[in-house]
C-alpha cells in the first residue's frame, strides 16, 4: 500500500496534486474508501413496491437495489457469478427475477441463485448453489428515507457514520411527510477527478459571486448583489464541518433565493417553519430557511434550497459520470413540486445555468495536473483557518460565513484517515483536530 | 403544450405541400445557421412565439416490457423552457461574464432527415428532424451530440415560428460536460 501520509498537510488545508492525478492513488481510493465507507444508493421514494429496483454504482462497482417481499432493501454486485457478465441492464423497473443473458443463471429478489439450466443435465445437481448468490453489499441501511451501503461489514453503523452530520440533515428530513427524490436523475460526465465536485459542493461559498456572476446577473433573484463579489457579509451564513468529512455552508434566509418564481416556496417555507421550529427547536428552523451547499463523505452532494441532489460516481482518476436529482418535500402541491423540478433544472441540471460554470472549472482543474512539474505542487484551502472553532450550540467545527474552507479541510482530513488503511476502531480511538476556540 | 413528451408519427400523417415543405426546411436550415453565428437575440426575438414550448426530457433506459411511460409527472427534464426562461439563457450569455464561452466555442449543427405534416391545429405543421451537433472548444475539447426532434411550427404574420420543440438526444448519459446550447 501507498504512504499517503504526506499527501495531506496542515490539518487538511494543503493536498499534494497528484491525489487528483493518480492512478495508484485512485486505485487505493477504491480499496480504502469506496470498498469501506456508507455511499448513497436511493431514496426509499424510488422504489415504493416490492420487486422494484434500480442499478447503481459504488466506487465503479455495479450494483442492483432492490425492494424485498418483506418491504426490507437489498443491494448486490450487477455481475453474474458464473463468468461475470452483467446481469441488469435497466436504470430501474420491477422485476420476480434477475436474469443473465449469457447463460440464463436467474437470481432471486435478495440476489440468491434461483434457477440454473440444465442444473440436473449438465451440473448432476452437483452445484452448490448458496455459493453463487450475487455478490451482496455487506450492510444496507436507510436514514430517514435515504437508503445507503457499504461493502464493509466492519463499517460503523450508518447512524455513526452520519455522525453529526444526521442532526443537521434532520432540518429537512425530518419535515411533516419526509421528503421525495425526483427522477429519472439526468447523467452527464465530467473529465474531473471525483474530489473536486465534492470540494465545490462541501465548501465553496467562495467560487458562487465569481464563476456564477453571469448566471446571478440573468436570474434576477436576493442573490443578485453577490455577482462579481460586489457585496459579502461574513455575519449572512457560516459553514460546519463534523467528524466523518460531510460538512456544509449555509446561507441564512435564502432557501427560495435563486428560484426565479420563488414566491410559493416562501410561502411554502413560511407555514412549515413554525412546525419545524416546534419540531427541532430554533436553530433547526433557521437552518431550514437557509440556502445550503453540502457533501456527505464521500461522493454525495445536495443543495438545501436549490433542491439539487447529486451523486459524482468516479471512473478513473480523471472522469465522472454526474447524477442529478430533484428533492422535494412529499406534502408539497403538486405545482410547487413542478417549480422546484424547473428550478432545478435550470440552474444545477445538464444544461443548468449554473451547472455549466461549474463543470469547466472542475475539468480544467484536473487536467492541469498532467503536467508532471505540476502535480509536484499543492493546492491551499486554508481559508478561514485562523478563525473557525466551537460553537456553545451547534456539533462539528464551525467556520464564519458562507466563504471560507472549513469543510473542505474537515473532508480532507477524513480521506487522509481512510486512505491510511487504518480499521474504524482505530480510527476512533484516535484524536482528532479540535482547535481550541469557541466561535459565536 | 406545444411540445409533447414523446416522438411519435401520427398514424395517417397529412403530409405537407412541396412549397410548405420547402419552407418548413428553410426555416430549419437557417435557424440553424443563425445559432452557430451566435445570433441568440435575434433568434429569441423573430424566431420563436411567445407561446413557446422548448423541452427536452430524460428517458431511463428501461426494458421493454416496462409500459411506463416516458416523461411521467412530473418527471425530469434538462430544458423545460418557456420564452422567459430561453431570454434568461441568453441573458446570461449576453452578459460578457459566462468565462465557459470566452474565447469562443465552435458550434456546427446539421439538421436532417426533413419531413413534416399538417398538426391538429389549423396552419400549424409538425416537423420531424434529425441532428448532429459538432462543438470544439480550448485546445482540443470535442464532441458531438446525435438526436432527433419534432418542431411545432406556426405561420405568424406569413412567417414560420418555432411554437414548440421536443428534443430527443440518443445518449442515455450526455457525454459532455452540458448541453448549455440551442439544439
Amino acid at each position: 500500500m501507498k504512504d499517503v501520509s504526506k499527501l495531506i498537510l496542515e490539518d487538511g488545508a494543503v493536498q499534494d496534486r497528484r491525489i487528483y492525478w493518480d492512478q495508484d492513488i485512485y486505485e487505493q481510493e477504491l480499496e480504502q474508501i469506496f470498498a469501506r465507507a456508507w455511499q448513497f444508493l436511493a431514496h426509499e421514494s424510488q422504489l415504493p413496491n416490492p420487486g422494484d429496483f434500480l442499478t447503481t454504482r459504488m466506487g465503479e462497482d455495479n450494483v442492483i437495489v432492490a425492494r424485498q417481499p418483506d418491504g426490507s432493501i437489498k443491494a448486490f454486485i450487477n455481475s453474474c457469478p458464473h463468468r461475470g457478465n452483467v446481469v441488469c441492464h435497466a436504470d430501474t423497473g420491477n422485476a420476480k427475477a434477475f436474469t443473465c443473458a449469457y447463460h440464463g443463471w436467474a437470481f432471486g429478489l435478495n440476489g440468491e441463485l434461483a434457477t440454473v439450466p440444465l442444473e440436473h443435465d449438465a451440473y448432476y445437481d452437483a452445484i452448490e448453489r448458496p455459493r453463487y448468490a450475487m455478490h451482496p453489499v455487506a450492510k444496507v441501511d436507510s436514514y430517514k428515507g435515504l437508503v445507503f451501503g457499504t461493502f464493509d461489514a466492519s463499517a460503523p453503523s450508518l447512524r455513526d457514520f452520519l455522525g453529526d452530520m444526521a442532526w443537521y440533515m434532520d432540518t429537512f428530513l425530518d419535515v411533516p411527510g419526509g421528503i421525495e427524490l425526483l427522477g429519472p436523475p439526468m447523467k452527464s460526465i465530467l473529465n474531473c477527478n471525483w474530489k473536486v465536485p465534492v470540494e465545490n459542493f462541501i465548501a465553496d461559498g467562495y467560487h458562487v459571486g465569481w464563476a456564477h456572476a453571469a448566471a446571478l446577473k440573468a436570474i434576477e433573484s436576493p442573490l443578485t448583489p453577490l455577482a462579481g463579489n460586489q457585496a459579502y457579509d461574513v455575519n449572512t451564513g457560516l459553514q460546519v464541518t463534523t467528524r466523518g468529512g460531510h460538512g456544509f455552508g449555509v446561507i441564512w434566509d435564502a432557501a427560495a433565493a435563486i428560484h426565479p418564481e420563488g414566491g410559493a416556496f416562501r410561502d411554502w417555507l413560511a407555514k412549515r417553519t413554525p412546525v419545524m421550529r416546534e419540531r427541532l427547536g430554533e436553530w433547526r428552523s433557521r437552518f431550514y430557511n437557509g440556502h445550503w451547499d453540502a457533501s456527505i463523505f464521500p461522493n454525495c452532494s445536495f443543495l438545501y434550497g436549490t433542491n439539487t441532489w447529486k451523486l459524482w460516481l468516479p471512473m478513473g482518476p480523471h472522469h465522472i459520470e454526474v447524477w442529478t436529482w430533484t428533492l422535494v418535500e412529499k406534502e408539497m402541491p403538486e405545482e410547487l413540486k413542478q417549480m422546484m423540478v424547473a428550478t432545478n433544472m435550470m440552474t444545477f441540471g445538464t444544461a443548468g445555468m449554473l451547472e455549466t460554470d461549474d463543470g469547466e472549472n472542475m475539468e480544467q482543474c484536473t487536467g492541469s495536473n498532467r503536467g508532471w512539474v505540476t502535480r509536484r505542487g499543492k493546492l491551499y484551502s486554508g481559508m478561514g483557518q485562523v478563525r473557525e472553532g466551537v460553537h456553545a450550540e451547534l456539533p462539528g467545527i464551525v467556520g464564519k460565513g458562507i466563504v471560507c474552507e472549513t469543510s473542505n479541510r474537515g473532508f480532507y482530513r477524513r480521506w487522509a484517515e481512510l486512505m491510511s488503511g487504518r480499521s474504524w476502531e482505530e480510527i476512533s480511538r484516535e484524536p482528532h483536530y479540535a482547535p481550541n476556540r469557541q466561535v459565536a | 403544450m406545444n411540445a409533447p413528451v414523446q416522438i411519435k408519427t401520427p398514424a395517417n400523417p397529412r403530409y405537407v405541400d412541396r412549397d410548405t415543405l420547402f419552407e418548413v426546411e428553410r426555416f430549419l436550415i437557417r435557424e440553424a445557421r443563425m445559432l452557430d453565428e451566435e445570433r441568440f437575440r435575434e433568434w429569441w426575438q423573430t424566431q420563436l412565439t411567445e407561446d413557446i414550448h422548448y423541452v427536452l426530457p430524460v428517458r431511463e433506459i428501461r426494458m421493454r416490457a416496462d409500459k411506463k411511460p416516458v416523461g411521467s409527472n412530473p418527471g425530469a427534464f434538462v430544458f423545460n423552457d418557456n420564452h422567459a426562461m430561453l431570454d434568461m439563457r441568453i441573458r446570461r450569455l449576453e452578459t460578457g461574464l459566462v468565462w465557459m464561452e470566452d474565447p469562443q466555442n465552435y458550434i456546427r449543427r446539421f439538421v436532417s432527415n426533413i419531413d413534416a405534416a399538417w398538426a391538429d391545429v389549423d396552419g400549424e405543421v409538425d416537423a420531424w428532424s434529425n441532428f448532429i451537433v459538432y462543438r470544439n472548444r480550448r485546445q482540443r475539447d470535442e464532441t458531438v451530440v446525435w438526436g432527433t426532434k419534432q418542431c411545432r411550427l406556426r405561420k405568424v404574420d406569413g412567417q414560420w415560428k418555432l411554437a414548440g420543440r421536443t428534443i430527443l438526444v440518443d445518449q442515455r448519459v450526455v457525454l459532455d460536460k452540458n448541453l448549455y446550447f440551442f439544439l
